[in-house]
């Protein structure tokens, strides 16, 4: 317990301290406030300006649009165009993406920074997915949810690189989950060095308990439903090939999950899914996210 | 009786597949760039279809490969639209030979060794140590495989390969006993043959192919220590006196054989399996196929990269619906 309430110390001091902490990208602060109003009171060319702020997110977000994840069928050049054609909620979800994805560390770190994104990226498209297969309120918020799950592994890679290494070793040669392997080595878990970005940010609170309580939906107050739609999510992208670089040797009956019972209140449909062909459907993702991710981080 | 001359017409097909060296490769979908069109909604209609009816499914990255299927059907029939064809397969006499005709396009090409490397990958790294854990007790240290409608033989030896392989790992001083089974004698006699080309060795990988191979002519003959572990026997899964003789096995792997049973006999093979199948025991299905409508009594299991199911615990859940 020693270790834990030390390096838990240690985390929060090098939060408060040290200046690479990551800071929500400049176009990002005002455009996830933004978000927060009501939907009719929203304006394209609002979000049109605040992104196109940021060149270099602008020419991301024209790529990702052009992608058929996002469901678009013919070709866009223009920001505005793809307010047109994909609708705003989605150019806000492709903005989030790149925004958030680009704070990675430029150098070389554990985690394929590549392979984080796709995780990222591909969750997020399965909680979008699954939010709409089950009736999910908010398919746009399940969508953002799946994208800042793992806020807190940007945070270790930042501020904790050797530690986190470590732990990402453990990980990698017993095919355990990170999460179990980070509290082996750092007494805490990525959940909470997330909470604590996503609270200096300001994110709303269901997104900070997404990002605090992924991995134990039972303990979540207030937005139980949220948490366990991406727990489910998570777990299926880190048993197909949208994982973080390295096989989880273990099997999953999503069923048994915590997050399943959790949301199973919330949705009753939930026991009647077809799960094996929602697993398959994840497939089709697959390949679509590797080439995107791969051409973006390219560029 | 329609059921074996479906799975005849299949048996015959496969030989015939894995005979032909020169096939051209499954041709997938590319969006990126080149794709900019939805999927017709008549193929999404097709695809439904055939996961309603055989379990099988096309994600939608793979709907350029059902679109080339029926093309090849819609050809062979001087069909020229989706619809059209879409009315081959629901409303026309011959619909249900149609749909069998469509099956055995889409299995074409899945005969070949080390077919589906992930499913092998988690049955060595999760599933055989968990069998392994729970017979831990057991005086009888055997691990007893049932491979359903193995055709010519490729799953039933990827399987005792990839098993000799840890005979001195994780296998050590168990026996591996895989019972193989078919309705086709052609292809059951073409397996204990064990000589294949290069089109069922395509995905043989460089040590494999030293180890556990010889060649004969242009061709590879399976290596006796491979064969010996597997015996072939002719069984209709359709056949409930035959099917409930195969007692108390670890796995059984049936893959792309349930899709050509109409319901009431896959329910039928299934409710066989579980009687079949030990407590621990796991059930694998081809890659894309589904339980879901015919069984209760199974779970599914998502293991890296592959899918199985294992047998409930408890009663079985209530009938249910599609979401």
């Amino acid at each position: 317990m020693t270790t834990l309430s030390v390096t838990k110390e240690v985390l929060l001091k090098r939060l408060e301290g040290l200046h690479q902490i990551p800071t929500i990208p400049t176009v990002l602060g005002p455009l996830l406030r933004y978000l927060q109003q009501p939907v009719e009171q929203l304006d394209a060319q609002k979000v049109t300006d605040l992104i196109a702020q940021d060149k270099s997110l602008a020419a991301q977000c024209l790529q990702m649009a052009n992608s058929p994840l996002f469901g678009r069928w013919q070709k866009v050049d223009t920001l505005r165009g793809a307010i047109v054609g994909l609708g705003f909620h989605r150019l806000s979800d492709i903005a989030m993406s790149c925004g958030v994805l680009n704070m990675l560390p430029g150098e070389k770190t554990s985690i394929d920074p590549v392979v984080f994104w796709e995780h990222s990226l591909g969750c997020a498209l399965m909680c979008r997915h699954f939010a709409r297969k089950i009736g999910f309120i908010d398919p746009s918020k399940a969508y953002l949810s799946g994208l800042l799950h793992d806020l807190g592994i940007i945070v270790n890679l930042w501020v904790l690189p050797k530690e986190f290494r470590a732990a990402f070793e453990v990980a990698r040669a017993a095919g355990i989950p990170l999460h179990e392997a980070e509290q082996q080595v750092l007494g805490f878990t990525h959940c909470e060095s997330g909470r604590l970005l996503a609270e200096r940010w300001g994110l709303s609170l269901d997104l900070i308990e997404v990002v605090h309580l992924h991995h134990s939906p039972q303990d979540s107050v207030n937005h139980g439903a949220l948490v366990s739609l991406v727990q489910l999510c998570d777990l299926l992208c880190r048993t197909s090939g949208l994982n973080y670089g390295y096989v989880e040797k273990r099997q999953v009956n999503l069923a048994e999950e915590t997050g399943f019972a959790v949301l199973a209140r919330h949705y009753p449909c939930l026991k009647d899914l077809d799960w094996a062909r929602l697993t398959f459907e994840l497939d089709s993702y697959l390949d679509e996210v590797h080439s995107l991710v791969r051409s973006i981080y390219r560029t | 009786m329609e059921l074996e001359v479906q799975n005849n017409a299949r048996a015959r097909r496969r030989i015939d597949d894995s005979k032909s060296a020169g096939m051209t490769a499954v041709s997938s979908l590319q969006f990126t760039g080149t794709q900019q069109r939805p999927p017709a909604a008549e193929l999404v209609r097709i695809r439904d279809l055939i996961y309603q009816v055989a379990g099988i499914f096309h994600p939608d990255n793979k709907l350029q490969l059902l679109q080339d299927r029926c093309s090849r059907r819609m050809s062979e029939l001087k069909v020229a639209t989706l619809h059209e064809y879409f009315q081959c397969l629901t409303i026309r006499p011959t619909r249900q030979a149609e749909l069998v005709a469509l099956l055995n396009e889409i299995t074409i090409g899945e005969t070949c060794f080390f077919r589906n490397q992930q499913q092998l990958d988690s049955l060595r790294d999760v599933v055989i140590p968990k069998i392994l854990q729970a017979k831990a007790n057991s005086c009888l240290r055997r691990l007893r495989i049932w491979s359903a409608g193995c055709s010519t033989g490729e799953e039933p030896y990827s399987l005792s390969m990839l098993l000799l392989e840890e005979a001195n790992g994780l296998l050590q001083d168990w026996n591996v006993e895989i019972v193989a089974t078919d309705i086709n004698e052609r292809s059951l006699a073409y397996a204990k043959n064990a000589v294949y080309g290069s089109y069922s060795t395509r995905n043989l990988a460089p040590h494999y192919r030293q180890k556990y191979f010889v060649p004969v002519g242009d061709q590879l003959q399976v290596h006796p220590i491979v064969r010996r572990n597997v015996s072939f026997i002719r069984i209709n899964l359709s056949d409930n006196e035959r099917v409930t003789a195969m007692k108390s096995v670890d796995l059984i792997f049936c893959c792309n054989v349930l899709i050509y049973f109409d319901l009431a006999s896959k329910s039928r093979v299934i409710q066989h399996f579980h009687s079949n199948l030990q407590p621990y025991g796991y059930l694998f299905l081809g890659r894309s196929e589904s339980l879901f409508g015919v069984s209760d009594e199974f779970r599914l299991i998502h293991l890296p990269g592959a899918t199985a199911y294992t047998k409930k615990i408890g009663p079985a859940q209530e009938g249910s619906k599609r979401i």
